[in-house]
């Protein structure tokens, strides 16, 4: 009976899954918003995402770059950000990049996992109030981005979008 | 008008009108349709159909391209909008745009409107507390606003009536102030919830905590297979609409359930502009739409008109319906129409942490919480201030993760889920006085893009309502502390009125047609075949969420009208 159950309901959102496309008076709402052109060069898009996956790296998962997350980071800045901070975040890859460039002699890009690491936490626990406010800014959106990426939800946290129980009090499960 | 034939007229002709497909439209086009009656339902934004106009429902979060967050773009052109808690990305299309439907704020309120099928009945928070006969008794005895026409007893059954047919689950507590209904199972309070409870009425012999009773099948009875509804699966988005039909709403129960009976007619795009009063008759005689694509004005005819517009459009409506018998609008011999009107207090909070039960958490979600029953004023006057407040009650198990550092440091410390203390937190329902400053009125001048008047809306709080704040924050702070909670703190939020969605009365009820615009029966006192069943017919408010009283309203509403209609005393 249970099982039956089960079966039903994921075969009603899977036929419902059909007709996820937006119409569009609901996704009127966002067209105008949507990301149209970039707030970022295209070297400055590598850069970002090269800081997204210094921030998450691969692992025996993948990082924060593989998911995507640079693009994500870009368009929240874009659209839901103000002007200040749209420049702070241009301006600040830039000066990653060139502070790389001073220090290593090669593009972000282009330096070492340890090199690129270096930069970032001294940039975060550094004193620089314009360059921790832009890192900070980078870091929450990076994190965000990868907690709530389709990989992350789907193989590490296990997301359930159809819980179908609510128990009040359960032993917490160890380790 | 004058090109239409007898045809055209005969073919705009129907037994009922129905003004507006919200949760209480919805329940009138039910019962009378129901009833045998052809009626017309008119709704002025789009059709919104269950399952297939819920665009969201079924994304995953990484779906929403922005997260749930607004853009820039739509909060700044939406702020009223986007300070609704419910106004977001992945249901954001269920409200009325800012710029698109205008008024005038005398006073900050924020006016939240669902311009489609269904209302905001696909976006209420789903509490449903039946009123008691302390809170029905409440203008009598406090002396405020006008006495109740009605009180409980006269609307205990159809409190039942409507509690069967939508699905309602709650526990049955046996609270003389907070009675109980008909019940599908409760939803869990959970371990610190159940300890506060424990706590409290140990210390208060008064004071409950009870799960919120809410409009969620937790099991099935036939009469929702019946409407294709099945049991909740707590995904808890019901703002996206939902599915399983698992929520009450319009748009998955009673307005599928009317267009069954064959006799309904339903029309979009279709925005009231008045009732037409017939001068011979001394009654109405239909309504007067402007079709929101074309602008054109067309009318339609009824014996029975119900007006669910919503509380304030249902104000701006009778407003707006002049007549050479009615020049100040339809049924306001007394001057009183848009007067009086009331909302709720939900400015206050007050939050901690509890360390208890750090071996247990939650499973899986709840679409409800935890409920504290009014416990002031209510078998006499004991403070400062008059009548007192509801409150809502919730403990959650803290999980976070440690997001310390960077690289495969962080990346470690975000894949484990930590555990913290549970935090615990109130919010206050406070009842507000109707008063004749607080009111709406049409603006002599602006119109809005359909044409019609725009509405001046002037309502604020008072001295009433900031004592009734500091006093749920002494009593709740106390409470939260005997229980022996950490770091209990107060917030007021100073949110504006109209921000609870709660807006009532303008068209209050009443036993004196001069001091009223409704009787007992939610009829007009000066043009008997005009029901209106919505928040507008309010007397005071109390403290319950209101959307259960006004279904119960327009269900016996119905049954009078068409009593009264079959024994020609409309």
């Amino acid at each position: 009976m249970k099982m039956e159950r089960r079966v039903a309901l994921k075969s009603m959102a899977v036929a419902m899954g059909a007709m996820a496309g937006l119409p569009s008076w609901a996704s009127g709402w966002n067209k105008s918003a949507v990301a149209k052109g970039r707030l970022l060069s295209a070297d400055q898009s590598k850069n970002l995402t090269m800081i997204v996956e210094t921030i998450i790296p691969k692992t025996d998962t993948p990082g924060a770059g593989e998911l995507g997350v640079g693009d994500f980071v870009q368009k929240m800045v874009k659209d839901c950000y103000d002007a200040k901070a749209q420049a702070s975040l241009a301006s600040g890859v830039s000066n990653i990049d060139e502070q790389s460039i001073q220090r290593f002699g090669k593009s972000f890009t282009d330096a070492s996992k340890e090199q690129r690491l270096q930069i970032l936490s001294e940039i975060e626990k550094g004193s620089d109030a314009v360059q921790k406010g832009f890192f900070s800014m980078v870091k929450n959106l990076t994190i965000q981005g990868y907690m709530t990426s389709e990989y992350v939800m789907t193989n590490i946290t296990h997301y359930e979008m159809i819980p179908a129980r609510y128990h009040g009090c359960v032993p917490v499960k160890k380790g | 008008m004058a090109n239409f034939n007898i045809d055209s007229k005969k073919a705009r002709t129907y037994d009922a009108i129905v003004i507006g497909s919200g949760i209480s439209g919805g329940w009138s086009a039910k019962e009378l349709t129901e009833k045998g009656l052809k009626t017309l339902v008119l709704e002025r934004g789009r059709d919104v159909q269950h399952i297939k106009d819920y665009p969201t429902t079924n994304m995953m979060p990484w779906e929403f391209e922005h997260r749930e967050r607004l853009t820039k773009e739509i909060a700044d052109a939406n702020p009223i909008a986007a300070r609704c808690y419910n106004f977001k990305e992945s249901s954001m299309h269920f409200f009325a745009k800012d710029n698109e439907h205008p008024y005038i704020q005398e006073k900050p309120f924020d006016w939240l409107r669902g311009y489609q099928v269904g209302g905001k009945s696909l976006l209420w928070a789903r509490q449903t507390q039946r009123w008691s006969k302390y809170d029905f008794e409440g203008p009598a005895r406090d002396q405020f606003a006008v006495e109740w026409p009605i009180g409980y007893d006269d609307l205990a059954p159809w409190y039942s009536h409507v509690e069967k047919f939508a699905g309602i689950t709650g526990n049955k507590d046996g609270i003389d102030a907070l009675p109980d209904g008909e019940f599908l199972p409760p939803h869990d309070l959970n371990c610190v919830e159940k300890y506060f409870k424990e706590q409290v009425s140990k210390q208060y012999k008064d004071r409950h905590i009870i799960i919120g009773r809410a409009a969620h099948i937790t099991e099935p009875q036939q009469i929702h297979l019946d409407q294709g509804r099945a049991k909740c699966q707590h995904r808890v988005m019901c703002e996206r609409g939902c599915p399983f039909g698992g929520y009450f709403s319009s748009n998955a129960s009673t307005i599928p359930w009317a267009m069954k009976t064959g006799n309904m007619t339903l029309r979009p795009h279709s925005v009231v502009h008045s009732i037409i009063y017939d001068d011979k008759k001394q009654k109405a005689s239909g309504v007067r739409v402007i079709d929101a694509n074309t602008k054109q004005m067309i009318e339609f005819y009824a014996d029975i008109i119900f007006l669910n517009a919503a509380a304030l459009n249902s104000n701006l409506v009778l407003l707006n319906s002049v007549s050479s018998r009615f020049p100040n609008g339809l049924g306001n011999d007394s001057g009183l129409l848009g007067k009086y009107v009331a909302f709720h207090n939900y400015r206050a909070t007050v939050s901690g942490e509890y360390e208890g039960f750090l071996d247990s958490t939650t499973d899986g979600k709840r679409p409800n919480s935890g409920y504290i029953p009014r416990f002031r004023n209510v078998y006499k006057q004991e403070t400062d201030f008059l009548r007192g407040y509801a409150a809502g009650f919730g403990a959650n198990r803290n999980t976070y993760n440690d997001r310390n550092g960077l690289g495969e440091s962080l990346k470690a410390g975000l894949h484990e889920t930590k555990y913290g203390n549970w935090s615990v937190g109130s919010h206050m329902m406070g009842e507000t006085i109707p008063k004749e400053s607080n009111y709406v009125a049409l603006d002599k001048t602006e119109k809005d893009p359909f044409g019609m008047p725009k509405m001046r809306i002037s309502v604020d709080y008072d001295d009433n309502d900031e004592k009734m704040i500091k006093d749920y924050m002494e009593q709740v702070s106390e409470m939260f502390t005997k229980a022996g909670f950490a770091n209990v703190r107060t917030h007021d939020n100073h949110r504006n009125p109209g921000n609870d969605i709660h807006e009532m009365g303008g068209a209050r009820m009443g036993k004196d047609p001069k001091t009223s615009l409704l009787n007992k029966w939610n009829q007009l006192h000066h043009c008997k075949n005009v029901f209106v069943t919505d928040g507008a017919c309010m007397t005071s408010t109390s403290t319950q969420n209101p959307s259960l009283t006004y279904m119960a309203l327009s269900a016996r509403a119905v049954d009078y009208a068409v009593k009264q209609s079959k024994a020609k005393n409309l």
